[in-house]
């Protein structure tokens, strides 16, 4: 009994340790996710000039995965007569920092607002800045998810010496 | 058809107090009351419908105007720019929205048009049988006659032509038709049997494809403006391709003086002109002529 109370506690915590890694990932495969999709804009604004409601549409599925919904967000809002605001956008992104929704913001503000030369320069901007913040996410991962899942193994051995 | 680009507001005023079957035209300046123009006269919107007392009219913003151009694009400026260095934009359900503004030019050529300061929304109509008066003076033994529609903007020439098609259709007279739509508004609502459609290409490049690819009895165009048109349907001509087009002219006396016709009238390529008015509201027949200009139907 006493050893499965052991693996459990260990499993716990590595658990706890795994889940607070977790939005490091997302938050990186978020934004390889978001420079892919302003890639794909910006060639397509380019060749096929299809409408941006397609556009997104037709954004293939891993990728859209991890958006975190906000395409689907800003194509609900296309569809109605508001503005653009933060909560209606990032609902279900709760793991970006605000000076980043706000970059977000502006990048979905300008799309389709512009004719193909102006706009691609617009997204190409944005592209720059979203490698920026995507290669901070690289080291954020790397420093505190690795982190995170050492310290739950930590704690584990630690309950189990206890325990024993 | 507009809720989708107006404002709610202007556009619950429009659908609830406002006939809309008779609004030709609404027009959005920026910082400028509203006007809207019913049965070819111009009223300002208000809260309570249409007046033509400036106080309580509704006033378009730069704003407002700018989100209506972005709507009419389906949030896609970029996918409409073409048409946008015309000057226009039509939407999927062939409303027509000229714009005003700056347009960008770069070598001689427009890259675009930006700072959006006007826009003029053109409510397409289905007047069924409204080309009826005419149509036994086009449509003869032979079959139908080249015809050249007169009028001056918005009085119905767009209209005229796509019930004609219709007519044609409705008779199951099996003329091959090629509706030649530059700016994809010509198209709407028409339902014809036997009609294709080639749509934002110019007069002299969907004449000469058209002609080769689909083997029209008859072309039909909107607003021929440009000696390039001139020639491409003097080359329809040629082809023994029948004619059906329009241009801007507000009387016969007009259109004789327009250096751009001489040619084509001394020709007798058109055996027909239909001189349209809004005199009785848009639409009106002014006269029907022949192509040594006698007038063979008066309306007064």
């Amino acid at each position: 009994m006493k050893y499965v109370l052991i693996v459990i506690m260990f499993c716990v915590c590595c658990g706890v340790g795994y889940f607070f890694s977790i939005k490091y990932m997302k938050r990186k495969r978020f934004w390889a996710s978001l420079i892919a999709l302003a890639d794909k804009l910006s060639l397509e604004i380019n060749f096929s000039r299809e409408r941006l409601r397609v556009l997104l549409a037709n954004f293939d599925g891993a990728n859209k995965k991890n958006l975190l919904e906000i395409d689907e967000r800003f194509v609900d809002f296309l569809d109605k007569k508001c503005e653009l605001t933060n909560e209606e956008i990032f609902k279900k992104a709760a793991c970006l920092k605000p000076e980043e929704k706000d970059v977000i913001l502006l990048f979905l503000k300008t799309l389709g607002r512009s004719d193909v030369e102006n706009q691609t320069k617009e997204i190409q901007t944005f592209i720059a800045r979203f490698n920026e913040i995507k290669l901070a996410c690289d080291v954020e991962q790397k420093k505190y998810g690795g982190l995170s899942i050492k310290l739950g193994i930590v704690a584990g051995i630690f309950c189990a010496i206890i325990l024993i | 058809m507009l809720e989708k680009i107006l404002p709610d507001n202007f556009h619950k005023i429009l659908s609830e107090k406002v006939n809309m079957r008779a609004v030709n035209e609404i027009r959005l300046r920026a910082d400028r009351p509203v006007v809207v123009n019913v049965s070819g006269k111009n009223f300002f919107l208000c809260e309570s419908g249409v007046t033509s007392n400036v106080r309580g009219a509704l006033y378009a913003s730069k704003i407002i105007i700018e989100d209506v151009i972005f709507r009419a694009s389906e949030c896609s400026i970029y996918s409409v720019n073409e048409q946008i260095k015309k000057g226009f934009i039509v939407t999927d359900e062939a409303v027509r929205i000229g714009i005003g503004g700056n347009m960008i030019e770069e070598n001689g050529r427009i890259k675009t048009m930006t700072n959006f300061s006007s826009c003029n929304i053109r409510v397409p109509h289905v007047v069924k049988n409204c080309c009826l008066t005419a149509f036994p003076y086009m449509v003869g033994e032979h079959g139908v006659e080249n015809t050249l529609v007169i009028s001056p903007p918005a009085c119905g020439k767009t209209t005229f032509l796509r019930d004609f098609v219709y007519q044609l259709s409705e008779r199951n007279l099996a003329f091959n038709i090629l509706l030649l739509d530059e700016r994809g508004e010509l198209d709407q609502g028409i339902n014809s049997k036997f009609t294709d459609r080639i749509a934002f290409a110019s007069k002299k490049v969907g004449f000469e494809n058209g002609i080769r690819s689909l083997a029209p009895d008859i072309i039909v165009t909107d607003e021929i403006g440009q000696m390039e048109d001139v020639e491409a349907i003097r080359y329809a001509s040629s082809c023994g391709v029948k004619v059906l087009a329009s241009t801007h002219a507000d009387s016969m006396e007009t259109f004789l003086k327009k250096p751009l016709f001489e040619g084509l009238l001394k020709e007798k390529i058109f055996k027909r002109f239909v001189l349209l008015s809004k005199r009785n509201g848009p639409g009106t027949f002014e006269g029907i002529y022949n192509e040594n200009l006698a007038r063979i139907y008066n309306s007064r």
